[in-house]
């Protein structure tokens, strides 16, 4: 069999050179044909697989989503929305060896589009899982300041709401908080961000935030029923009793059956009849407080001795138990009582409650959190002393 | 160009149109044709070959793909009848072409581009071509363990053997037609056009040669950019994060480099065992050799190692990712060695490279995952350590150690991981050349019956260089601004019957005893030597230079002296055609 060329080029430079250049543009014509046709076959064979990968994902077969991805892959290897879903499905199926692959293939996408927000996102989804929190806060960032296809409103404050949640998992709430103040300034008018954003606040432990933002969903939606308990629960943990009563009885109309919310109402009850500083109360009040809570001191004192075993009446020293010393100092200012009606005697309820507050905070280190008045006094004392500093 | 320079020096305002419009196509091509003499053409014709390869690989590669999509489906899976039905009856088809139609495309390709270079002044069959290229993409699109870069390089070299014949170009520039080509091709293979100048230097051409190294590299970029023109720049794997951190953890990769060159040989030698056996078999048998490796590598992916089938790239993305835990890495290391071994010695044509790459691959990750588990604070990651692997076999399997050290960065585009490279292929090419003396491709020409150059023997021949048969400083010199008398007097007593003649202001020249006395004789007595001796000096030599370069003077001067690089009147000894002879008899009865 012979293999020969026509015999067509004159020994002339140029003119070799010249048809030389007709059949490499001719050959690069009839290749570019060639490679078109057989990429929108493969593309069209990569959409099919993916599409199935998508369907895999969706039932959580990541084993079977990460094949028909990479299946997808071969037949359009460039395509990065296949390569985002190969990632993605990498990342969740909860193998670690595969992070690594996912983050190799995110890295490539965002190398070439570092603005789009669904890598930022992917990339962040990668770190958090990895639990590193610069990474992942980076690429939170990133994607809440990226470029969204469609709602980047909705989607850059879930984004936010991702990191924040994050940030609370990994025990950093002064960040979280921080992302928080953010979310809540750009919050749309919509009652379910606005309660998320309060739940969020409530879990980062800033109850004046959660409350404000409760006190947003029921401006909004005035029939909102979980709006009352949150707001009564984030005002009672604020310290802001009379403002938890009020929420927490409406929480319990709305439904009676929540229990939180009613042995919240309780204890602020007890709270409002109990606090001997409570403004607008008379002095006789006052005295009747004052009174009925050295009383249920002393009680406490006695119970949480009885528990651990401690005798009260021993002497006191340096190395006796801090409850026969608190008792001592109970029994010094017992007399004292007699003496609150004089109007001379202005430090005295000062003086009469300290010993109370030292009792409940002593006690409830020694014999746990207690309950019903005890716990009114302690919060009472802890308000106090958060007012006094 | 006359034309050009009379009108371009005429002064005022020309007379004529512009220079364009005044010449006729064919003046223009006279002129053209003054320009492009024989160098520049060939350099022209070099980027030409270069997009022509790359075209070609463009399409090669496309067949493959075809090829894998059409027999086995996109995405293989254990346990499926194709994977051993398909390689197997493929193989048939494939044997039966080889023998009938295509005959001479068996194996890689490098050798047969090698041997056209040397035996067949640069003639490669078109015909080869076409067949590598159909045979070599059935045979790796069914799943033959074989890679398309060593086709790719024979496909290159074949469309530049032919259109080198076809313009009749000098049987000189025919020659470097085939090397040519063989860069574009596999450059355009790997997508990286340093390695592939240098594998071609280093395997193919076996020398440093600068009149061709100009074409190589024109040809291999422009087969390169075409690539990447059709099928894009992402690199052939998705490097991962690659880190060299403590200066210790180079005994790490020394002990990867170790156990790749262990790896190596035992490779090589189960390809050297096999081929000549199978080879010697009869012949009906050559047409089920294919069938049966093709059988016995789909068993292999049948029982569950589909990874093994073709070049594998995917299989050594996923390594590079982690995939795998170093059990399944070494696993597929010694089942890839197999499988490779089988396709190679059946005689389905295809290459070696992936192969190669794909062993050091999960070799290196499965040493590293080791290494790990006795040395947990290493840092390199998986990744690192495939990267590293593939040089590594590619060093001491292919024996290219300088290709292989630029393969891993080209590819990884990460000169990080150096160090840790140089050091492991290093060891790896060490521990091969001491188990494995002679070179896989030197094995297997040998197998076939040629006998071609190898930049390795060169290598390690030792080069006797002047100063080896240099004699020491004459005792008497003599000088051109004495008289003869005088000089003759010098020489009475001396046994030589030569004399070095030390010329004015510089330069030296030989007078011999009978000539002196002739002079003498004559009655020159009272002239100068130098008036009496040729104008023309002796070339002089340097010691380091090899002795090969004073053979062209011995012949034709008694004696040649040889002096200092830094002051040429400074003699350092001289040499004669006896002592050159002398030193050359001496080496070679030792070898």
């Amino acid at each position: 069999m012979s293999w020969k060329f026509p015999k067509l080029v004159p020994r002339s430079a140029p003119v070799i050179l010249l048809i030389l250049t007709l059949a490499a543009a001719v050959a690069f014509a009839a290749v570019s044909h060639l490679v078109s046709r057989f990429n929108a076959n493969q593309q069209a064979r990569g959409r099919k697989l993916y599409v199935q990968g998508l369907a895999a994902a969706g039932a959580a077969r990541y084993d079977d989503a990460i094949a028909a991805f990479r299946a997808a892959l071969t037949c359009d290897p460039a395509n990065s929305q296949y390569q985002l879903s190969l990632a993605r499905a990498l990342r969740d199926s909860n193998d670690p060896r595969r992070l690594d692959e996912a983050e190799s293939y995110l890295i490539a996408l965002w190398q070439r589009a570092p603005q789009d927000a669904n890598v930022n996102l992917a990339l962040a989804r990668v770190a958090a899982r990895r639990g590193s929190i610069e990474d992942a806060t980076r690429y939170y960032h990133n994607a809440m300041y990226g470029v969204w296809n469609s709602n980047p409103d909705f989607n850059r404050d879930k984004a936010r709401i991702e990191l924040i949640q994050f940030l609370l998992t990994k025990g950093v709430p002064d960040k979280a908080e921080s992302e928080l103040m953010a979310l809540a300034t750009a919050l749309p008018p919509d009652p379910v961000s606005h309660l998320q954003a309060a739940q969020l606040f409530a879990q980062a432990q800033d109850s004046a935030g959660a409350l404000a933002q409760y006190e947003e969903v029921l401006r909004l939606d005035p029939a909102n029923s979980a709006a009352p308990a949150g707001a009564g629960e984030a005002a009672y943990r604020s310290g802001n009793y009379t403002t938890a009563q009020r929420y927490l009885r409406a929480a319990v109309n709305v439904i009676p059956e929540n229990a939180n919310s009613r042995q919240l109402l309780a204890t602020t009850d007890i709270i409002l009849n109990a606090n001997p500083f409570q403004s607008h109360i008379s002095d006789a009040e006052r005295n009747r407080r004052i009174t009925a809570d050295f009383v249920q001191a002393e009680e406490r004192l006695t119970e949480c001795a009885r528990r651990t075993a401690v005798n009260l009446n021993a002497t006191p020293n340096p190395l006796a138990s801090p409850l026969s010393t608190l008792q001592s100092r109970w029994t010094a200012v017992k007399p004292d009582l007699a003496r609150l009606r004089s109007p001379a005697e202005t430090a005295l309820p000062d003086t009469i409650m300290d010993v109370v507050f030292q009792i409940e905070r002593q006690t409830a280190a020694i014999c746990g959190t207690p309950e019903s008045f005890d716990l009114a006094l302690l919060l009472i004392s802890q308000k106090r002393e958060a007012a006094g500093q | 160009m006359s034309d050009l320079a009379s009108t371009s020096n005429s002064p005022g305002p020309s007379p004529h149109p512009p220079l364009v419009r005044l010449q006729t196509p064919r003046r223009l091509f006279s002129t053209l044709e003054g320009v492009f003499h024989e160098e520049v053409f060939f350099l022209i014709l070099s980027v030409f070959i270069g997009i022509f390869s790359g075209l070609a690989v463009v399409c090669f590669r496309l067949a493959i793909d075809w090829m894998h999509l059409a027999l086995l489906g996109p995405l293989p899976q254990t346990h499926s009848w194709r994977l051993f039905a398909v390689p197997s009856l493929a193989g048939l088809v494939v044997a039966i072409l080889v023998i009938h139609v295509f005959p001479g495309i068996r194996g890689s390709g490098v050798n047969q581009t090698k041997a056209a270079l040397y035996i067949f002044n640069g003639f490669i069959p078109f015909r080869t071509a076409v067949g590598k290229f159909i045979c070599a993409a059935l045979a790796i699109g069914s799943g033959q363990s074989l890679g398309p870069e060593d086709p790719s390089l024979q496909i290159g070299a074949g469309i530049a053997s032919a259109l080198g014949r076809r313009l009749e170009i000098s049987r000189e520039k025919l020659r470097l037609m085939a090397p040519v080509g063989a860069a574009a091709g596999l450059a355009a293979a790997f997508n990286a056009p340093i390695s592939a100048v240098l594998f071609v230097i280093e395997e193919v051409i076996g020398r440093w040669s600068a009149g061709i190294l100009g074409s190589v590299v024109l040809s291999a970029v422009s087969s390169v950019v075409i690539v990447r023109w059709f099928l894009g720049s992402e690199p052939l794997f998705r490097i991962p994060v690659t880190t060299f951190k403590r200066p210790t953890e180079l005994i790490a990769y020394a002990v990867l480099g170790i156990v790749g060159g262990l790896a190596s040989v035992a490779f090589a030698k189960s390809i050297g065992y096999l081929r000549p056996r199978l080879r010697s078999l009869p012949r009906w048998t050559q047409y089920f050799q294919p069938a049966l490796a093709g059988l016995l590598v789909g068993l292999i992916a049948f029982l569950g190692a589909p990874q093994i089938m073709g070049a594998g790239y995917d299989s050594m993305d996923q390594a590079m990712h982690g995939q795998f835990a170093w059990k399944v890495l070494a696993i597929l290391a010694v089942l890839k060695i197999l499988a490779t071994t089988l396709s190679f010695v059946s005689g389905a044509p295809g290459g070696m490279f992936a192969p190669t790459l794909f062993i050091g691959a999960m070799l290196g990750g499965a040493v590293g995952d080791i290494e790990r588990i006795f040395f947990p604070h290493l840092t390199g990651s998986t990744g690192t350590y495939v990267l590293v692997g593939m040089g590594v076999l590619f060093a001491g399997f292919l024996r290219v150690p300088m290709t292989s050290v630029f393969m891993v960065l080209e590819v990884s585009g990460n000169y990080e991981i150096i160090v840790p490279v140089i050091v492991a292929n290093t060891f790896s090419y060490l521990v091969s050349r001491s188990l494995q003396t002679i070179p896989i491709f030197d094995m297997l020409t040998r197998q076939d019956g040629l006998i071609l150059p190898s930049l390795e023997e060169d290598r390690e021949e030792a080069i006797l260089r002047i100063e080896d048969a240099m004699l020491p400083v004459p005792a008497t010199i003599l000088s051109a601004l004495d008289y003869v008398d005088a000089n003759a007097l010098r020489v009475q007593d001396s046994a030589d019957s030569i004399f070095l003649v030390r010329m004015h202001p510089s330069g030296w020249n030989t007078i011999s005893r009978d000539q002196l006395q002739r002079l003498f004789q004559e009655g020159k007595g009272e002239h100068t030597l130098a008036s009496t001796l040729p104008a023309q000096s002796l070339p002089s030599l340097y010691p380091d230079l090899p002795l090969d370069s004073a053979l062209r003077y011995v012949n034709n001067y008694p004696l040649v002296p040889v002096v200092n690089r830094a002051d040429s009147r400074k003699l350092e000894g001289v040499i004669s055609r006896d002592s050159v002879f002398q030193k050359y008899g001496a080496q070679s009865s030792r070898s």
